[in-house]
C-alpha cells in the first residue's frame, strides 16, 4: 500500500513533445490546460448576453465580481485598483486547480513546480507594483533594511510550500480514506479536503499576496506623512 | 526504515504547535466579536491571516516528513 501511496505522489508525464530530443509535458500542464479551457468557455458562456438589469446567471457573476473587487479594493486602496484583476486571476485559477481533484483529474497545485512558478509570479508582481508606483530609486533603497532582503526569498517560500503542503496533504488523506472506507465517507472528507480547503487556500494566497502588495503601495506613505507632522510640529515651536 | 519513520513522526509533531496558535488565535477573536460585533469583518482577516500563518507550521512540518521518508526512505 506504502508503494501504491509512493506512486499516487509522484508527477506523472502526460505525453513527451517529439522535439528537441522530446520535451516532457506533464500532467499538471495538461489539467492546467483544461482550466484554461473551461475558464474561456465560461467567460464566453457567462459574458455572453450581459444586460443593464441583470437576470439569471449575470446576477451570480455580478455578485461574485463585486464580491473580489471589493475585497480587493479594500486590501489595496484606491491606488492598486489596476492590480486587482491579476490577484483575482490568480484566486480564480487557484481555487479551479484545487477543486479539481473533485472531478477526477489531478489537481495541477499538488505539483511542486506550479505551486513555486505561482509564488514566484506572485512575488514578481509585488515588486513590480513596488517600482511601478515608487521607481527603481527607491526600490533599490528598500534593500538597505535587510529583512527585505530576506523577505524576497521567504515570502514566495512559505507561498509556495503551504499550497503545496496543503493540497498534498489534502490528497494524501483523501487516498488514504478512499482505501480504508471505500463507500460513502470520501464524499462527505472530500467535501471538506478539496472543496472547502482547496477554497480557503486560494484565498489565504491570494489574500497574502495582496497584503505584501499592499505594505509595498502604502508603508512609504505612512512615513512621508510621519515626517510632515513632525516638520509641522517643529515648524510650530 | 523503523528510525527514518520515527524522524518522520518527530517533524510532524509541528502540529501541536499549530493547533495551540490557530486556537488562541480564535479564542482571542472570538472574544472581540463578543465585544464588539461591528468590527466583525475586520476580526475575521485578521484572523484569517493569522490562522493562515500558524497553519503553515504545520505544513512544514508534513513537508519536512515527507521528504525524510522519500529521500531516506527510498534508500
Amino acid at each position: 500500500m506504502a508503494e501504491e501511496l509512493m506512486e499516487q505522489l509522484d508527477n506523472h508525464t502526460a505525453f513527451t513533445i517529439p522535439v528537441f530530443g522530446g520535451i516532457p509535458v506533464p500532467d499538471s500542464c495538461v489539467v492546467t490546460w483544461i482550466i484554461i479551457a473551461v475558464l474561456v468557455l465560461l467567460s464566453i458562456i457567462l459574458t455572453r448576453k450581459l444586460k443593464k438589469v441583470p437576470t439569471g446567471s449575470q446576477c451570480i457573476l455580478e455578485a461574485f465580481m463585486d464580491f473580489l473587487d471589493n475585497f480587493f479594493t479594500g486590501i489595496l486602496g484606491p491606488k492598486g485598483k489596476k492590480y486587482v484583476p491579476i490577484l483575482e486571476t490568480f484566486i480564480i485559477y487557484i481555487g479551479f486547480a484545487n477543486i479539481i481533484g473533485v472531478f477526477g483529474f489531478v489537481p495541477p497545485t499538488k505539483d511542486i513546480n506550479v505551486t513555486a512558478a505561482l509564488a514566484g509570479m506572485a512575488i514578481i508582481l509585488v515588486q513590480a507594483s513596488f517600482i511601478i508606483e515608487k521607481g527603481p530609486v527607491k526600490w533599490l533603497k528598500s534593500f538597505l533594511n535587510p529583512i527585505n532582503l530576506l523577505d524576497l526569498v521567504t515570502r514566495p517560500l512559505s507561498l509556495c510550500m503551504r499550497l503545496f503542503g496543503n493540497v498534498l496533504g489534502a490528497f494524501v488523506v483523501m487516498e488514504l480514506i478512499k482505501h480504508l472506507i471505500p463507500g460513502g465517507v470520501p464524499v462527505i472528507a472530500s467535501g471538506y479536503f478539496d472543496l472547502f480547503d482547496g477554497l480557503l487556500q486560494a484565498y489565504v494566497f491570494a489574500f497574502l499576496t495582496s497584503l505584501y502588495m499592499a505594505e509595498a503601495l502604502e508603508e512609504e506613505e505612512k512615513h512621508e506623512k510621519k515626517a510632515k507632522k513632525r516638520v509641522q510640529l517643529h515648524g510650530g515651536k | 526504515m523503523g528510525i527514518i519513520a520515527l524522524g518522520a513522526a518527530v517533524a510532524v509533531l509541528t502540529g501541536a504547535g499549530a493547533g495551540i496558535g490557530i486556537g488562541l488565535a480564535t479564542a482571542k477573536a472570538t472574544e472581540s466579536i463578543a465585544r464588539q460585533p461591528e468590527a466583525k469583518g475586520d476580526i475575521r482577516t485578521a484572523l484569517l491571516l493569522g490562522c493562515a500563518l500558524a497553519e503553515a507550521t504545520a505544513i512544514y512540518g508534513f513537508v519536512i516528513a515527507l521528504l525524510i521518508i522519500l529521500s531516506l526512505g527510498s534508500k
